[in-house]
Parts: C-alpha cells; sequence; structure tokens
C-alpha cells in the first residue's frame, strides 16, 4: 500500500527542519501512521537536516516508537512493580493466549491485536493495569481476560466512547453549589471521566444550578471515584467509589430538581440511604464517608499528611488559572518579579467559611490561612522576600523598596536561591542533591543562554506523583520553574514530559497556553512591565513609584517517547537535543553545561512544585517540617499489597511502619506484611523488621534502600523477594541504553543467574558471582542507572538472604517463581468440573464428580483453577 | 604554559596542561592504561569502561576525566585492575567468535594451522613452510606420525570430512625438501648461554630447536650414534629414515651440536654437566628399570623427579622433561614437553624464574550448531576431503590448494592484531567466567571486500563517530538499546553501504575483528596482486 507522504511533510512543516526536531516529527510520524514507515523516514531525511544515521538510531531507541505497523488495536499491558506483585505476568500469558497472538510477535496473525508490555502505565494503585486503546482497566486478573475482551468488543459495537473532560473549564457565575469529581489518571480509569458527564447530563436535566467541577487527584485512589458536594450553606460531602448510574439520584438529593416524578426519587433516596455512612465501608461497592472525620480508615489516611506539592489537593480544577490566582498562586512568582498580583475574584462558588468544619481535605494542610477565600479578594500582603538581605518583616514598603531596586537582579536572585537553600530542599527526583546549590551554580554561569527544565521522564515503575502532580497542579509547577527561571537567569524552560502521560502533556500544555493567552509567558513573565491588555479583568499591581522590568520566559513541552533512562539529566539533554537517551560522562555537569552545551537547571516536578510554597510561606517553615538533613515533605505513590493504596505526602521522618500500616492500612486480610520497595529500579527492598526507619534520605540509603522519587511498593508475604530483584533487573535490563560494558551486558550476566535462581537452576558459585557482579556493575557502570540497578539485588541479599538459599534448594517461599511451584488438586474436589472449564489450558480432563487431576506437563500456572475452585480443593506448592 | 599543573598518578607526579585527559596524563608516565573505544580524533566516547581508574574512591573511566589540580589516581592496584578485567570478561561474554580456531588451541605445539592452510589455498609455499617451522620441530616427521588432535576438532568435520591438516603438514615439508635449499628458520643472535641436552629423542630434538632459536648454544649428547631415539624404531613405510635424517641435519644447521655415544651416569654426570653448562636438560626418554639409580638425580619412582611447572630437578641448572619425568604416549605431546621444557630454560637462562610456556588467550565461542556452520561453509570448497591421485606421492600443488579450501575459517582474522584480545592476555581475562547463552554467530560478506561479524563488535561506537564526522551519506548507527544494541547502516542496508568513505579507516580502528577486510581485498591494498586467497571471495555477493 503506499504511503501518503505528505503526512511526512507536514510532520516537518510542524516540527522544524533542524536536526532537534526529529524527536517531535517521529511522534507525529508515529501517531498519523500508527508505525514509522520506511518511506516517510526517507523522505523526512531528504527535506530535513536530519540524517539517515540519526533517524536509525533514534527511531530504534525509544518505546514509542515502531517500526512494523500495529494490530487494528493495542493492548497495552503495564509491568510496573505494582502490576508485577499483583500477577501482571499471568494476566500478559492469558491476554497473549486468548488474543492467539504466537510467541516471539506482539501482533496476532489477523492483525486484530497488538500486545504491548509497557514499563509502567502510572495507576499502580489499579493493578494489574491494561490499558485497550484509551481505557485503562484495573484489577485484571487471568481468568477474567476473556470478559475483558468480549466487554472491549461489546463498547466498541456500541460506540459508547467517553467524551473528553478536558474541555470543562467554564463558569457559571452566580452558581453557588458544586460538584467536585476528581479527574486524574487513575480517577478516569475507574470511570470519574463518566460519572462526571453523567453527574452534569443529570443537573442539567433537572435544571439545577450546580456547577459539577473537575478537580485533580484526590490522593484516595484505593476509594474513587469520588465526589465532593458542596453547598450553598458551605456543606461539604464526599461520596466515594461510585459509578455512573448514582449521578441522578445524587442530584436529586442534594438539589431538588424541577419536574421529576417523587415516586422516583424516593426510590433512588432510599438506594443512597442504605449505602450512606457508619457501616463497615469495605463490604459495600459504593461507599460514602462525610467529611467529618467520622470514618476511622479515612483519619487515618489523612492524618499522617501534610500537603505542600499538594496543597489544596481535591480542591482545584487543575486548569482554572483564577482559582490557582485565588489560592495563592503565582504570589511568589509576583515577589520574585518585584510585584503583586491581584486576584480576580473567584466566580465559582465561596469555599466554605472558616467557621464550617472544614474539609477533611484541609485539616492536615500546612499554612492554614492559604485556602481562606476571604482574602482571596483583597490585595495579598506578602511576608519580604525570605532571605532578602536583612528586610523588616512583613512590611509592605520594605517589599516594594527591595523589588523596585532589585528587580531580578543579583540580589533578588541571590534572595530567592538563599531562601531554597536556608529552606533545606533537596531534589526530589531520586538523589537528592541539595537544590540550593544546583541554583547557585546554574545562576553563577556567565553565560547569556540558560535553560531551566522540569524533569517529568517519571519512570520508576511504581511511581506516579509527578504525574499526579502535573496533572492537578501545573500551574504550581510552572510558576516553580519560572521562580527557577528567574533566579538562574534563564529565559527558556522546558517540561519534558513522558508520552505516557498523556493527561499531564495535555495540561501542562493548556495552562502554558492560557498564561500565554493572558501575556503571562513570552516576553514578559506575568505580563510585568508589559502593557496591559485591555480586555483582561486581572491586572497586575505595581509597587508604588517603580516600572517593574519585563522578565522574558518562553515555556514548552518536549514529550518523552519512551526511554526510562532519559531520567537521567545528560540523556535527558540528548533526548531533547534530537538524539538517543544515551548518559554522557559527568563532568561537566547539566548545571555548567547542559543543554546546547549551555547551562541548564533540571528539577524534578515535585521539587518545583514545592518552590512556591517555600517562597511564600519561607525557608524556616519549610525546614522546620522534616529531619535534621531531609526537609519538608515526600510526596509518595504508595501501592502494591496494601489496603489503602494511594498518592500521600507526609513530612520527611515519617517511619516506614506509619505509612504502611496507618496510612495504607497494613497488608490485606491474612497476610503478613514483608517489606517495602522503595526508590524502584535503583533502590532497595526494606523489610518489616525495619519499618521503623524514618523516611528520609540518609536514614534510606543506610539500610541499602533510596528515596527514589517516591514509589512506594508495599510486599506481603506472597511476594518473593528473589522474584523482586528479578524483577528490577529486568526492568534496568529493557531499560539500559547499551552504551556503557557495565549495564548493558553486567546487568545481563545478573539477570542471567537471577533467572537461574527463579527456576531452581542455579548453583552457589554463580550466587556468589552474582553478588560479586553486583558490586563491579554498581561500580564501573557509566551513570545513574546502572550504577544503581544492583541495589535490588544487593538490599534482598542483605535482608532476605534464606530466600536465595531456598532457591538455590529449588524451593521459592513465597510460590511465586512459577517453575518451583506445583499445582495439585486435594480430596476436597467434588467434582464439580469448575476448573476444568477455566483451564485455557486444558491441563484439567473434566472428570464430573470425581476428583480432577491437573496434568503437570501441561499447567501454565496461571492459577485460574485455584480462584474458580468452590472448594478451596487446588493447592499450590 | 604557564597553567600547566601536577597530579599524581599511582603516587607519581605528572605534569598536565588543563583540558588533558587522565588517559593522556598516564601515557606520559607509561603506564598503559587499556582502551578499547578510544580513538584521539573521536573524543572520549565513554563506552567500553576498559580504561577505569579510581579518584576519590570512585571509578572512572580515565579516557573521558579531564584533569584537575591535585587530582589522586590509582591506575595500576588490584582493585582497579579487577575492575578492567571484569569489564573484559563481560565484553567476552558476549562475543561471539574465537580468537583462534579450535585445531590451534588443539595443537600441542600451537601451530597455526588455519594460517597455513590459507597460505597453501594461496599458494604461497614459502610462507607456508615458514609457518610450520615456526611452530613444529620435525616437522616432516609430524606430518606422518602425530596423531593430529587438530583434525578431530576440525569443525568441517561436522559437516563432512576435517580438513586434512596433517597431509598439508606432510605436504608442506616435501615440498620444501624438495628446494635444494630447504627453509631455515631464524634464529635469533646468540646470546653466548650454553646449554647441553642429553637425550636425542623428539622431546630433547624439540628442546633443542626452540633454544637454538633463541639464541643459545645448544649441544644435544645421546647414548646412540644417532639422533631420533624412539623415531628410529619406526617403520620406514610410516617414518622413511632419510625424512627423518633431513630433520636431524636441518637442527645441525641450525648450529646444534651433537655428541653421540655419550651416556649419563657412565661419561658425564649431572652436576659434572652442571658445571661446565649454563643449563643442563635430562630427556634421556622412558627409564628402563633400575636405569634411574644411575643417572645421580632425585627419583619418584622410576621417573626422574621434576617441578611439573618448571622443569627443575632439585639439582640446580638441571631441568628434565619429556618421557623421563613422566611416560608420553603421543609423539607430539612428547615434543610439546620439550617446547615447554625449552621455555623453562629460556627463561631461566634469562634469570626470570622458570614457567612454562602462558597459553595463549582466546574467546570461546564453543559448538557451533548446523545453521551457523552453513555461514562457514558457503565461502569454502563446498566438497569433501581431496584424497591425492597418487597416494604414494602425497598431495599434489593443486590437490593441496583446494584441500586447504576447505578450511572454514573459523578463527578470527583480527587474531593477534586485536586490542581486545591483547588486554585479555595482559590482563589474565577468563574469557568464560559468564556462562551464558551466546547469540548466533553471524557473518555479513560484503560486495566491496568488508567482512563485518556483528558477533564481535563490543559496540565501541569509534565507527559511528567516525561516518558522522565524515558525513557519510549514510553512516552507520547503533540500532535499538541495552543488550540488542548493535551496529547498523539505516534502513536496514549492509554495513558497507554507510562506509562509502571511510570504510578503510573504520577497519583499521576497530578494536576487534568485527569490522575486516577479506583477504582478497587485503592482498590488493598490499599490492600482491588478485589472487583468491579467499575463499570468500569466491561468493562475496552474499550477504549472512
Amino acid at each position: 500500500m503506499p504511503i501518503d507522504l505528505t503526512i511526512a511533510d507536514a510532520a516537518v512543516a510542524r516540527a522544524g527542519r533542524k536536526p532537534e526536531a526529529l524527536i517531535p516529527i517521529l511522534q507525529i510520524l508515529q501517531e498519523r501512521y500508527g508505525y514509522l514507515p520506511e518511506e516517510a523516514l526517507r523522505r523526512v531525511c531528504l527535506t530535513t537536516d536530519i540524517t539517515p544515521a540519526a533517524v536509525a538510531g533514534v527511531a530504534s531507541f525509544y518505546d514509542m516508537f515502531r517500526m512494523q505497523p500495529t494490530g487494528k488495536h493495542v493492548v497495552r499491558v503495564c509491568r510496573g512493580t505494582a502490576c508485577h506483585v499483583a500477577g501482571a505476568e499471568r494476566v500478559e500469558d492469558s491476554l497473549r493466549r486468548h488474543l492467539q497472538i504466537p510467541n516471539g510477535a506482539d501482533t496476532d496473525r489477523a492483525g486484530q491485536y497488538t500486545i504491548e508490555p509497557v514499563a509502567c502505565l502510572g495507576t499502580c494503585t489499579l493493578a494489574p493495569v491494561v490499558r485497550i486503546g484509551e481505557s485503562t482497566l484495573g484489577y485484571t486478573t487471568a481468568e477474567k481476560v476473556p470478559e475483558l475482551m468480549r466487554d472491549f468488543l461489546a463498547n466498541l459495537a456500541t460506540a459508547t466512547a467517553v467524551k473528553s473532560t478536558e474541555d470543562q473549564g467554564e463558569h457559571r457565575p452566580g452558581v453557588r453549589a458544586e460538584i467536585h469529581v476528581g479527574l486524574g489518571s487513575c480517577c478516569m480509569a475507574k470511570g470519574s471521566d463518566r460519572l462526571f458527564h453523567a453527574l452534569r447530563e443529570s443537573a442539567e436535566a433537572g435544571g439545577v444550578n450546580v456547577a459539577v467541577k473537575r478537580v485533580g487527584c484526590v490522593g484516595m485512589c484505593h476509594r474513587t471515584p469520588m465526589i465532593e458536594i458542596t453547598t450553598a450553606a458551605g456543606k461539604g460531602e464526599f461520596y466515594a467509589g461510585l459509578s455512573p448510574e448514582h449521578a441522578a439520584a445524587l442530584v436529586q438529593r442534594h438539589f431538588q430538581p424541577r419536574g421529576l416524578v417523587q415516586q422516583a426519587r424516593r426510590v433512588w433516596t432510599r438506594v443512597l440511604d442504605s449505602l450512606l455512612l457508619d457501616a463497615p465501608t469495605e463490604q459495600r461497592s459504593v461507599q460514602h464517608f462525610s467529611m467529618s472525620k467520622r470514618d476511622p480508615a479515612v483519619r487515618a489516611f489523612l492524618d499522617k499528611q501534610v500537603h505542600i506539592a499538594t496543597e489544596h489537593f481535591g480542591k482545584l480544577d487543575p486548569l482554572d488559572l483564577d482559582e490557582y490566582l485565588a489560592h495563592d498562586g503565582f504570589a511568589a512568582l509576583a515577589r520574585c518579579l518585584g510585584t503583586e498580583l491581584l486576584a480576580r475574584p473567584h466566580p465559582g462558588p465561596l469555599p466554605q467559611e472558616r467557621e464550617n468544619p472544614s474539609s477533611v481535605f484541609e485539616q492536615s494542610s500546612v499554612g492554614d490561612s492559604s485556602c481562606d477565600s476571604r482574602t482571596s479578594q483583597s490585595r495579598r500582603k506578602l511576608s519580604p522576600l525570605p532571605g532578602g538581605e536583612g528586610q523588616g518583616e512583613g512590611e509592605a514598603t520594605h517589599t516594594s523598596k527591595i523589588t523596585q531596586s532589585l528587580l531580578t537582579s543579583a540580589a533578588t536572585r541571590e534572595a530567592i536561591i538563599s531562601t531554597i537553600e536556608k529552606s533545606g530542599l533537596r531534589g526530589r527526583g531520586g538523589a537528592g542533591f541539595p537544590s540550593g546549590q544546583k541554583w547557585r551554580v546554574v545562576a553563577q554561569q556567565t553565560n547569556d543562554t540558560k535553560y531551566v527544565i522540569c524533569n517529568g521522564d517519571e519512570g520508576d515503575p511504581g511511581a506516579f506523583m509527578d504525574r499526579m502532580i502535573l496533572e492537578s497542579f501545573p500551574f504550581r509547577v510552572i510558576e516553580g520553574l519560572a521562580i527557577a527561571a528567574v533566579a538562574v537567569g534563564a529565559r527558556e524552560g522546558i517540561f519534558y514530559i513522558r508520552h505516557e502521560y498523556p493527561l499531564a502533556v495535555k495540561r501542562v500544555r493548556a495552562a502554558i497556553a492560557q498564561l500565554e493567552q493572558r501575556g503571562w509567558l513570552g516576553e514578559s513573565l506575568l505580563g510585568v512591565g508589559a502593557p496591559l491588555a485591555p480586555t483582561q479583568g486581572e491586572r497586575v499591581a505595581k509597587p508604588d513609584g517603580g516600572q517593574p522590568q519585563s522578565y522574558p520566559l518562553k515555556l514548552s513541552v518536549f514529550e518523552g517517547a519512551g526511554a526510562f533512562v532519559c531520567g537521567e539529566e545528560t540523556a535527558l539533554i540528548a533526548s531533547i537535543e534530537g538524539e538517543r537517551g544515551m548518559p554522557k560522562l559527568r563532568p561537566p555537569f547539566p548545571a555548567q553545561a547542559g543543554l546546547w552545551e549551555q547551562p541548564t537547571l533540571i528539577n524534578n516536578v515535585e521539587t518545583l512544585a514545592l518552590v512556591p510554597w517555600i517562597l511564600r510561606n519561607g525557608a524556616e517553615k519549610f525546614a522546620a517540617i522534616g529531619t535534621a538533613k531531609s526537609k519538608g515533605t515526600k510526596v509518595f505513590a504508595l501501592a502494591g499489597k496494601i489496603r489503602r493504596g494511594g498518592l500521600i505526602e507526609v513530612p520527611m521522618g515519617t517511619t516506614i511502619r506509619e505509612i504502611v500500616e496507618e496510612i495504607g492500612g497494613g497488608a490485606a486480610a491474612g497476610r503478613r506484611f514483608k517489606a517495602v520497595q522503595i526508590g524502584g529500579p535503583s533502590g532497595g527492598c526494606v523489610p518489616a523488621r525495619l519499618a521503623d526507619t524514618p523516611v528520609d534520605f540518609e536514614s534510606l540509603r543506610e539500610v541499602g534502600a533510596i528515596m527514589g522519587s517516591g514509589g512506594l511498593v508495599v510486599l506481603d508475604d506472597t511476594s518473593c523477594m528473589v522474584d523482586i530483584a528479578r524483577y528490577f533487573l529486568q526492568f534496568t535490563q529493557d531499560q539500559s541504553c547499551g552504551k556503557c560494558t557495565f549495564c548493558r551486558i553486567g546487568t545481563k550476566r545478573m539477570l542471567d543467574i537471577l533467572d537461574r535462581l527463579c527456576t531452581g537452576r542455579a548453583t552457589r558459585p554463580q550466587l556468589e558471582e552474582l553478588e560479586r557482579l553486583a558490586v563491579q556493575v554498581g561500580a564501573g557502570s557509566l551513570c545513574g542507572l546502572g550504577k544503581t540497578a544492583p541495589n535490588p539485588v544487593l538490599s534482598t541479599l542483605r535482608y532476605f538472604r534464606d530466600e536465595y538459599e531456598a532457591h538455590l534448594a529449588g524451593r521459592c517461599p513465597a510460590r511465586k517463581c512459577t517453575t518451583l511451584i506445583k499445582y495439585t488438586i486435594n480430596g476436597d474436589c467434588t467434582g464439580c468440573t469448575l476448573c476444568a472449564q477455566h483451564c485455557p489450558v486444558d491441563a484439567i480432563p473434566t472428570t464430573p464428580y470425581a476428583q480432577h487431576v491437573i496434568d503437570d506437563a501441561k499447567c501454565t500456572r496461571c492459577d485460574t483453577c485455584r480462584l474458580v475452585c468452590p472448594h478451596n480443593a487446588v493447592e499450590m506448592k | 604554559m604557564s597553567d600547566s599543573f601536577t597530579i599524581s598518578i599511582d603516587g607519581r607526579p605528572v605534569a598536565v596542561q588543563p583540558g588533558e585527559s587522565v588517559l593522556t596524563a598516564a601515557r606520559k608516565l607509561a603506564i598503559d592504561i587499556p582502551t578499547l573505544c578510544f580513538l584521539e580524533k573521536c573524543g572520549p566516547l565513554n563506552t567500553c569502561q576498559v580504561c577505569l581508574v579510581k579518584l576519590n574512591g570512585k571509578l572512572v573511566p580515565s579516557c573521558g576525566t579531564k584533569v584537575t589540580p591535585g587530582m589522586v589516581i590509582e591506575s595500576e592496584t588490584e582493585e582497579v585492575h579487577e575492575a578492567r578485567r571484569t569489564a573484559l570478561e563481560l565484553l567476552f561474554s558476549d562475543h561471539v567468535g574465537d580468537c583462534l580456531s579450535p585445531c590451534h588451541r588443539l595443537c600441542p605445539l600451537m601451530l597455526n594451522i588455519p594460517l597455513m592452510l590459507r597460505h597453501l589455498e594461496a599458494e604461497r609455499w614459502d610462507e607456508a613452510i615458514a609457518t610450520v617451522r615456526q611452530a613444529l620441530p620435525l616437522a616432516g616427521v609430524l606430518g606422518r606420525l602425530c596423531h593430529h588432535p587438530c583434525e578431530q576438532g576440525c569443525r568441517r568435520g561436522n559437516w563432512d570430512d576435517p580438513a586434512a591438516i596433517r597431509d598439508m603438514e606432510k605436504f608442506v615439508t616435501d615440498q620444501d625438501f624438495q628446494k635444494p635449499e630447504t627453509h631455515l628458520i631464524p634464529r635469533k643472535p646468540a646470546t653466548g648461554k650454553r646449554v647441553v641436552i642429553i637425550g636425542a629423542g623428539p622431546t630433547g630434538l624439540a628442546a633443542a630447536y626452540y633454544l637454538a632459536r633463541e639464541g643459545h648454544s645448544v649441544t644435544v649428547a645421546d647414548r646412540q650414534a644417532q639422533a631420533g631415539g624412539s623415531l628410529r624404531a619406526v617403520g620406514e613405510n610410516q617414518l622413511p629414515v632419510a625424512v627423518l635424517d633431513r630433520e636431524v641435519a636441518l637442527l645441525a644447521r641450525l648450529g646444534i651440536d651433537f655428541k653421540f655415544g655419550v651416556e649419563l651416569g657412565q661419561h658425564v654426570t649431572s652436576e659434572g654437566l652442571a658445571r661446565g653448562f649454563e643449563a643442563v636438560l635430562i630427556t634421556v626418554g622412558e627409564l628402563a628399570p633400575a636405569e634411574g639409580a644411575k643417572l645421580g638425580l632425585a627419583l619418584a619412582g622410576n621417573s626422574i623427579k621434576a617441578d611439573p611447572n618448571t622443569c627443575q630437578t632439585p639439582l640446580e641448572k638441571v631441568f628434565a622433561a619429556g618421557s623421563a619425568v613422566r611416560p608420553q604416549k603421543q609423539l607430539v605431546k612428547a615434543m610439546a614437553e620439550g617446547r615447554a621444557a625449552a621455555e623453562c630454560v629460556h627463561r631461566f637462562l634469562g634469570g626470570q624464574p622458570a614457567r612454562r610456556p602462558e597459553k595463549p588467550f582466546s574467546s570461546l565461542m564453543g559448538r557451533i550448531d548446523p545453521g551457523e556452520l552453513k555461514a562457514f561453509i558457503r565461502s569454502t570448497h563446498s566438497g569433501g576431503s581431496v584424497a591425492p591421485c597418487d597416494r604414494c606421492a602425497g598431495h599434489t600443488r593443486p590437490e593441496a590448494a583446494v584441500e586447504s579450501s576447505r578450511c572454514l575459517h573459523c578463527d578470527c582474522r583480527s587474531s593477534g592484531n586485536c586490542v581486545l584480545q591483547h588486554y585479555a592476555q595482559t590482563y589474565g581475562a577468563n574469557a568464560s567466567r559468564f556462562r551464558a547463552e551466546r547469540r548466533p554467530f553471524e557473518q555479513q560478506l560484503q560486495p566491496g571486500g568488508i567482512i563485518f561479524e556483528p558477533g564481535k563488535c563490543i559496540l565501541c561506537g569509534i565507527c559511528v563517530k567516525l561516518t558522522e564526522m565524515a558525513a557519510e551519506p549514510l553512516g552507520l548507527a547503533f540500532i535499538g538499546r541495552g543488550f540488542d544494541l548493535k551496529i547498523s547502516a539505516p534502513f536496514g542496508l549492509e554495513v558497507e553501504a554507510g562506509l562509502e568513505r571511510v570504510a578503510a579507516e573504520c577497519v583499521q580502528h576497530c578494536p576487534t575483528g568485527a569490522l575486516v577486510f577479506a583477504e582478497k581485498k587485503l592482498a590488493a591494498a598490499n599490492g600482491r596482486g588478485a589472487t583468491s586467497v579467499d575463499g570468500n571471495s569466491a561468493e562475496s555477493g552474499q550477504t549472512a
């Protein structure tokens, strides 16, 4: 079939002809063609400065690019940590069988389905996760696969595509009541978007004056879809675990719609009543809890949390700039620019008055006045820039003075940087490098051109903090990045966001577009110093007697193309420059010579999200939280074998036990909490007996883990620690760029030995070699990925050597390693034939009313028989 | 320049300029830091990680690390060496290819058999005899009597018949003997050291051959009236006496002095000999019962006592080897013992501790499957073993050339010229430290005469960089990622397609045998004409 080359030409026209346009061009081609046809690539080489070698190298480096067409439907199977421990492999096997995808291929012969493993979809609380087309399916199991595919096809046939929720920014003046619907990626995967539309429709149909409002992540992923209803009286109520069918009833219950049959209302109300309060929540499909802290589970989940990076979570519409402004948004940046913002009155209903019982979401929020709506209409009085040289506290005149004279001057920059330094902020991306120090190095460089980059290439399997922050608080991260730009003297900023996070990309792009539209980005940050656009309602107040200079800042989004290693700074830069994401030797550090050889500040999403708060509340206030060397809070993605998974933000120094047992509610009933995996592929496993270890940079390092980006996967007694080590080595092997010998081959040889262990074929000398090689790979690798890759092995060897020993003897104590276990049926079998019916490989002959027998040679250990057996007669040994 | 400063490497100061690398600084001190991916004009590529040094408690690649004032570097320490060795061993764990062919490795005398066969195939008779004589003493004898372990290891044998290696040795020596002046291996300048060897059997004669070539003055004494020992007892049909005599004559031409009718313990004593010579080597052959007592040497049972690693007897300067120490059943092994003893004596004479010759390093690809064999067969003569028309006269020249062209050339074309192999030998790397499933052997014969063997590529990136610097229209690229990373031309084209401008440069700087020219191309480049030297060129249009 001839290829339509106008697509290639259009891609070039859109992305440009320079070598660095390569990845964006390939992304467009991939999106339009579904793969990268050779003719199109040759065309690109002909029409641009891009060389064939560059195209070949780059196209084959990143996961998102394919050289072959996909099937009609792409089934993405998440291989993240949480999914892995929840049995993703079995799901993948089952999908392959069901979709008849031959071994070694990724597409079935009929070209209907392509199965595509993904390193991590970042929806860990729904593990195991499968994404088919646009819809994300959580809690999948091997035996549910046929049903899952049936539903997918049925939905396809009825064409019930879910409407986008991304164009829902409008405000309705005069509306006093609101329904907040959490619309993060994971909420949506559980149907929040459908609920959102159902609520809107119900409200409209009933003529009810209520704003159904999109908000960001609510954190309690284990209970979504979740809504909060606030009425004019300021009363807020929460519903969790809802489905779209409940929408009408909810509207009726709270807002007395017109023209509805009374009877119907009574019926529905009764249904909802039955789901109300105080009954044990876990037994119900729809749960409701009040915002007073009556629900102990909610209390436990929220009590220990402190929200800084996630300030106002569950409250803000991610893309409502005015709402962000009303909640102190851009105030910190304004001060850095020597001005103050006069926020536009918030058009929505007033948030609760202070005397009302405040929302649970605010209970533990620090900086309590920040949400106080009464201040949102008045000009903000800000304390002077903390760290400014000897200025008095809290006097507006002083503020003006500093800002007039020192606008983005060396002294202002110094003030910002020293505030960050004093706050003790350390990078949240993994290594915990002091942020202020990094900023200072970039600021000290004398180059004219400098860059700031927000590292949103959150690749750790089992981590989704950055996705959530970008999806929920795009303006906050932008503000943080803009402050960083001002501090170091950069005029261009780039958001590097992985393409697996489409919603995050979309929202950051939309947020940037809004700011540009308002004239707040581009030639003049926040419009300071630029002529006011006459139609805009908001304006920037200038300090008396001075005309602040404008600060130009251009922001753009660069979508990653699927390579974990691009989280490494030098690889990330290579990627932006249009190259394969291969790390370079440091020094020189990016702070000295980064993007295009210019000084470049790269900060993680969460780090930047903390910056505005620190500048608004002062370094001291931030430094008061946390431990001696690790200040402030840390956001964790809590997932794995735990009751209450979700997104949490806790002060540094909170113990693992507090997180796992109090916030997360511990392991599931009947299971024993065994360890937590912290820090992903670079981190380690901390055993339950060390659960009192405080979570801070130093303590975690001491116990052989690292903070990492904040993925925290809880493991229980069904998790095999050798398998976990193997899992992570497999991950680093898949993600290694292949540049240096130790990482490319060393991690492969480690994986070989782990594979042997997990299949009972390893010898003691090989185990010793594993340990020796782990140390050498750590010492000899070029970049951080390779240097830290052995950590999961070293930490499990340190704490769970007995499990390695057991594997040497051919035993898997957790019964996870499939070649070391065997399924049998015991005498409790009644011959009901269920197992035989469900066995996908016909390993169980149907023998009605007689004890069934499993043919071990055929058995694939998919666990289906054990799950379907009503008599618990299937045993796993 | 005034802004030069000093850094310290292994405790030695060295003056450096800003911007220099640690590697450059080390080279000033003549420290041989191994590098594979480093080529000055490409700048540091930092891929091989073999040039690691220790800086501030961390291992860093010396090629990419710039000097800073006061820098303290450790290079030649066991820890650093272990890291470098591990890097090499990791590379070998994924290195598909043998440096040395199995026949070469199996030859107790380490004859470079594939090289001999390539010379024969190309009818380079002089080079062929030189190659044989380089390794083999009494080559004409071995060409008739050797039990040829080489042929048992020959991979061609898994297809049809092994190459007739022993017959080719015979052919080469027979050809040579027909010339008025037979080939004489060069001798190093005289050392002035005198060695006496007692026993002119295979072990003694072999030892004499190697020692004489090293420039030592060698005397061989035997109680018999002729040299050859047990070889004299072999029947005429197997070993014509004339052949043995010619070989012995060759030894005499090499300057070896023969004394006959001299018996140890009767005419001379070991102590006496030790006084008159710098070294004594006893190779009297298997001792008859009670014969040992007469020799005046320490015995173990009925054999002479000698250290197996050094061939030294308890008596100073006196060495012993061969069946006198341990009965040898195979001729070539008895001669290999002579070779080992010669190395021990040679080292001893040079003031070094005596030890047997080191086994040359070789990467090992192990068993090859029928599919891979096919790739090798493609470029060889397709038929089975070529029997000589006249069995007695042996192979004719054309017959020998065809028989030789059956060799699979399964050794590496870069052996002896390979940086990876060199440093593996230097660092005592164990090529099989990491047992792993290996990739299939692949050989891409390019139309222009380049041979690309991807399994030998260590992904140093030099060729990728060179093509980029030369602005090759297509160039080469890294394809894929991680363990599946490979080098290829874009759009799945052959490597040669990416090498329009810098092919020769890439081949020259390839640190292994991944990118080489076929012999035909090489011969043309060396002005030897386009004789078809390499069977590969016969079907060179094909690609694996």
